[in-house]
């Protein structure tokens, strides 16, 4: 019987598109998922065992015949990637499917083909094992087809008879056969790795995935625990009037500003400013915090709180961090503000009566610098409508896009235009005007601000 | 920012220029680190033309000034523009670095 090259290449290209779609669809089905796994079901294996053999003896029927009317049939190919995928019973079962069902179509060389098939399910198990159950790559299992087609075909020679006529066979269908059952073979491989990198991938993604949602949450929880080291309120004071507003410009920061009850009468202010930001400047923000918080309490003067804070502080400054602090005890009867500045922003003192504006600095230098600093204490007495304001460089050195900074003179005349304002709305009037100003830019550093009015 | 560098005899002089903030101090802070890891410990920054410095920036420079004299070289600061000096000024860093007005000066220094 004569076949021309079109219709060979038709047959070929049917059988291909069958073993393609039935790989496809097998690897993304359940059992085959679970095959894959180290530990599959007994269900899973059965199913494997039908569905492979299935494919067996659509091997036998799905052959391509050639022009010699020898027909090149993949009947090998279901039981040889049971086995490889499913280890030696699931070779063996699809195996005995295709097999058994290829002895009873009789022919001079049934015997051999059946315990061909069988056996290539068997190998297909023994290499499974030996390989741990990691499916081979694509060329490994061509070459694995094309190794079991040369056995079948000397199984063949060894048992049909006549062996004449068995030899015609093997020479029409050697190369053919191995040719297909490799092609087989090899695009199994292939789409089963594509999914075994495919499940790689997107258990990697889901890790990742996973991490971030951690990690987001910590940032939360730590931004939360920042937040709870400021005060909840600002304290209410007799004859005075305060407020605060604190932003950082990532999700925690290193500003920070406290109010501390010293004694009856007597309140500690603190304003202060981590170098850098995020959360190596967190975690130092709360360290300073704690410090002189500590450190407050009992403690005569400003000057000496601050001093024995530093002490502490410089224990712990291994990196280089510093904190700028400006720390004020505030008589509430006396209306006096005693304060030293280590190397922070000198707030600002505007007087009520004449308009004029004091800076109040004092000698003093970064806390975290030097383990023994000696800090200048400073006095000032507050009358009614006196103004201080108390900032971090994030306010003075925001930048507009023209690269120009808010600065201290714009800070000074916004307050002097502002000056009868309430503690709380001088706070939101310069808010507003650092975010106008800096409108398109992101928020570069962290913002805080805290305002003192005398009122009496 | 930049960030220019020369060596006369044991003397690494470093130029910084533009704005030293958050994000280019790290890059500050990586060349200062590898000199005084390779033992250049006798460090000159001129700051001529440093515009800005933010506190990132002072960070930068304090822990490098405190590497280096550990290993007992130094970091010496010359030609601040006023701006700067005050960011030192106010930190009261000025009571840390040998500070002064020209390279030369910073040069001679060290001899």
């Amino acid at each position: 019987m004569g076949v021309s090259v079109p219709d060979l290449l038709v047959d070929l290209i049917k059988t291909a598109s069958v073993v393609v779609v039935f790989a496809y669809l097998v690897t993304r089905t359940g059992f085959f998922s679970d095959l894959l796994e180290k530990k599959p079901k007994l269900k899973s294996r059965l199913i494997a065992i039908v569905a492979f053999g299935a494919l067996s003896i659509f091997g036998t029927y799905g052959g391509i015949t050639l022009s010699s009317g020898a027909i090149a049939n993949i009947r090998d190919l279901g039981p040889m990637i049971a086995g490889l995928a499913g280890g030696p019973i699931v070779g063996i079962g699809a195996g005995l499917i295709g097999g058994i069902q290829r002895y009873f179509m009789g022919g001079f060389v049934a015997v051999p083909c059946a315990l061909a098939t069988v056996i290539a399910g068997l190998t297909g198990g023994i290499i499974f094992i030996a390989r741990k159950g990691t499916f081979p790559r694509v060329w490994q299992a061509a070459l694995f087809a094309i190794g079991m087609e040369l056995f079948h075909m000397g199984l063949t020679l060894m048992i049909a008879r006549p062996f004449n006529d068995a030899l015609d066979v093997v020479k029409d269908v050697v190369i053919p056969m191995s040719g297909a059952n490799a092609a087989g073979a090899a695009i199994f491989a292939y789409i089963i790795w594509n999914l075994v990198n495919e499940r790689r991938t997107a258990a990697e993604k889901e890790k990742y995935r996973s991490e971030l949602e951690r990690k987001k949450f910590e940032i939360e929880t730590a931004r939360q625990i920042q937040q709870s080291f400021l005060p909840e309120s600002t304290p209410t004071l007799k004859g005075f009037d305060i407020a605060a507003f604190s932003l950082p410009a990532l999700e925690v920061g290193g500003d920070f500003y406290d109010f501390i009850p010293i004694s009856q009468d007597k309140w500690g202010l603190v304003i202060a400013d981590v170098s850098g930001k995020g959360f190596p400047a967190a975690l130092f923000m709360a360290l300073s915090r704690t410090c002189v918080r500590a450190n407050a309490m009992g403690k005569a003067t400003a000057s000496e709180t601050i001093r024995i804070a530093n002490n502490m502080i410089c224990q712990d400054a291994k990196s280089g961090m510093f904190v700028t602090l400006f720390y004020a005890m505030l008589d509430v009867n006396s209306r006096q503000l005693r304060f030293v500045n280590a190397g922070h922003n000198p707030p600002l003192f505007f007087r009520g009566d004449s308009g004029d504006v004091i800076l109040l600095g004092a000698n003093g230098i970064a806390l975290g610098v030097l383990d023994e600093i000696n800090l200048e204490e400073m006095k000032i007495n507050l009358s009614s409508n006196d103004t201080v304001v108390f900032y971090t460089d994030g306010i003075t050195e925001a930048i507009n896009g023209k690269e120009e900074q808010f600065g201290t003179e714009r800070l000074i005349k916004l307050v002097s235009q502002n000056s009868q304002l309430p503690a709380q709305g001088l706070v939101d009037k310069i808010r507003n005007e650092v975010v106008t100003f800096t409108k398109g830019q992101a928020q570069f550093d962290d913002l805080t601000l805290v305002t003192l009015k005398s009122t009496r | 920012m930049d960030m220019l560098e020369k060596k006369i005899n044991d003397i690494q002089i470093v130029t910084l220029g533009g704005r030293m903030d958050a994000y280019s101090s790290n890059d500050v802070e990586r060349q200062l680190n590898s000199l005084i890891e390779a033992n250049q410990v006798k460090i000159i920054l001129d700051l001529a033309g440093l515009e800005y410095i933010s506190s990132s920036g002072l960070r930068v420079l304090l822990a490098a000034l405190k590497k280096s004299r550990k290993a007992s070289g130094d970091i010496r600061l010359a030609a601040m523009r006023p701006y700067v000096k005050e960011v030192f000024d106010i930190a009261g860093f000025t009571q840390l670095f040998k500070i002064f007005n020209q390279e030369e000066e910073a040069i001679d220094s060290f001899k």
